[in-house]
């Protein structure tokens, strides 16, 4: 009994989700039913960062946050994003309709061009951080107090879940692989889990707390590899070092054309890149073809003017979303521990003190 | 395209909520959540090594127990054995001493019998001697009563030593 309630609680929430996105999207379709349907500028409205927060069930009025810009004369400035949206001007500060900085906010200049400011503004994906990090926090926070009351007793339902997961990254991932430094490593390599796997889940919500493309944004992949990058490469022992910049390999590989030294440092950059990237085209790419399912209805209910169509096409389109959701879970899963597993491989590779095995060194 | 061009603002903030989060769990939330772990797997660890001890131990007393069975069963014959070896041993010295004893006792007895044999023998010669002495007096007595008789032994001895001279 318990299990078939869990199952329509799962297929209710899901449907729920993929009621979001049919809603913005027909919402966007009906503003476009007046413009035209632009499935292009639909689907990266929807994956890139905005000023505002989508309000469920209403895709024209957002929630505010705040902007914070610094003009062109030094000053900072400070006010909320509903004195622009959807347009505007404050204190000389609009959001650019189009050119270079399309969609974000610039200064315009008496001459009529515009400047575009420092902009730390608390955006979407900005808002959706922190939301993410609360969330991470107060997770990892009841496990430990889990602990703290219950002493050693295992938890149950979803602290246990979060205990297994723990386990499962921690125990059986980063100790056999970092072994005694697992220890030091650790809560760098958790937190970074964690992390990712909190902001892809929460990716996958449209509504209020979720719905930022985060994970799918470079600017985010970028930290977390750049960390992966600086810990790697700052806390690398002598034996790092002397592998790329004189490995053993044949004197006139490496002098004096630095042949090797090149190939290596590539290397160096190559595996924070790849991580930056995986992560980011994996995540895009599953809110992606969601987007473009649900945009399908429309498109084809346009192009063939037929509601039959239309009303077939959703039902095939949600099928399809509903199963490219699952498969997201699946991934936010894989993704946040592929970054974890390969970052806690760079970092032990790094400080490995003897000879590698040969065909590590090859690679 | 706007996608693929990281804007300062979020990776300002990233790095901030990124740092933050890190700092605040490294500081208080993963250090207790893995020592808790560490320290369960320490105590699953000793449980299950202490069990398989107290088997092993278990197992072991059992042998030993089994292995003093039998030594003390060993022993039990070894000591029975023993006593029956003794017992004849015993037996067999009492008989031989016995046998020693006796035929010295038989010896002595031979002995003496054998001194009184010839002190009888030695008594009798001398109470022989006497009585044929005695008689041989008398036989001479009757015999010398005339100096004939007398002249003529006398010289019949006389001639035996001329004889013998």
């Amino acid at each position: 009994m318990k299990k078939i309630i869990a199952v329509v609680i799962a297929a209710a929430v899901l449907a729920l989700i993929v009621l979001g996105y049919i809603n913005t999207a027909s919402h966007s379709a009906h503003h476009g039913s007046e413009a035209k349907l632009d499935p292009k500028k639909e689907i990266f409205s929807h994956l890139c960062d905005n000023y505002g927060w989508e309000v469920p069930f209403d895709h024209g009025t957002r929630m505010p946050l705040p902007i914070i810009v610094q003009g062109e004369d030094g000053a900072w400035h400070c006010f909320s994003s509903a004195r622009l949206m959807p347009e505007g001007e404050y204190e000389g500060f609009t959001i650019a309709p189009d050119g270079d900085y399309a969609g974000k906010v610039v200064q315009l200049r008496p001459d009529g061009s515009q400047y575009r400011p420092v902009d730390l503004s608390i955006t979407k994906n900005a808002a959706a951080l922190l939301i993410s990090a609360l969330v991470v926090i107060l997770l990892v926070m009841a496990l430990k107090r889990h602990y703290k009351r219950n002493g050693m007793k295992a938890p149950r339902k979803a602290t246990g879940l979060l205990e297994l997961i723990f386990e499962f990254v921690y125990t059986d991932t980063i100790v056999p692989i970092m072994g005694r430094e697992a220890k030091k490593y650790g809560p760098y390599l958790m937190t970074a889990f964690f992390f990712i796997l909190t902001m892809n889940l929460l990716g996958l919500i449209v509504i209020f707390p979720g719905g930022a493309n985060l994970t799918g944004n470079l600017a985010v992949t970028g930290v977390l590899a750049l960390a992966t990058f600086l810990i790697t490469n700052l806390t690398g022992t002598r034996h790092y070092w002397k592998e790329i910049l004189w490995p053993e390999v044949p004197t006139a590989l490496k002098c004096p054309v630095p042949m090797m030294q090149l190939i290596e440092f590539i290397g160096m950059l190559t595996k924070p890149l790849a991580l930056m990237v995986r992560l980011f085209a994996n995540m895009l790419g599953g809110h992606m073809v969601v987007i473009v399912l649900i945009l399908l209805i429309f498109i084809f209910t346009n192009s063939f003017g037929s509601a039959a169509v239309g009303g077939g096409t959703a039902v095939v389109s949600v099928l399809l979303a509903l199963f490219m959701l699952a498969l997201d879970t699946l991934v936010s899963f894989i993704q946040a521990y592929v970054f974890t597993l390969l970052s806690t491989i760079f970092i032990s590779m790094a400080h490995e003190g003897k000879h590698e095995p040969a065909e590590a060194k090859n690679e | 395209m706007e996608l693929f061009k990281p804007e300062f603002g979020l990776v300002f903030w990233m790095f901030i909520a990124f740092l933050a989060l890190f700092l605040v769990l490294a500081k208080w939330g993963w250090p207790a959540i893995i020592e808790m772990m560490d320290s369960r797997a320490d105590l699953i660890d000793k449980g299950v090594a202490y069990a398989q001890e107290a088997k092993a131990q278990l197992d072991s007393a059992k042998e030993e127990a089994a292995k003093l069975l039998a030594e003390a069963r060993n022993q039990q014959a070894d000591i029975l054995r023993d006593a029956a070896k003794m017992k004849s041993e015993i037996v067999e010295a009492a008989r031989a001493e016995a046998q020693v004893e006796a035929r010295k006792v038989a010896e002595a007895a031979q002995l003496s019998i054998d001194q009184a044999r010839k002190e009888s023998e030695h008594q009798l010669r001398q109470e022989v001697n006497a009585f044929a002495l005695m008689i041989a007096e008398q036989v001479l007595r009757k015999n010398m009563q005339d100096d004939a008789a007398q002249r003529q032994l006398v010289d019949r001895l006389l001639s035996e030593v001329e004889k013998k001279n």
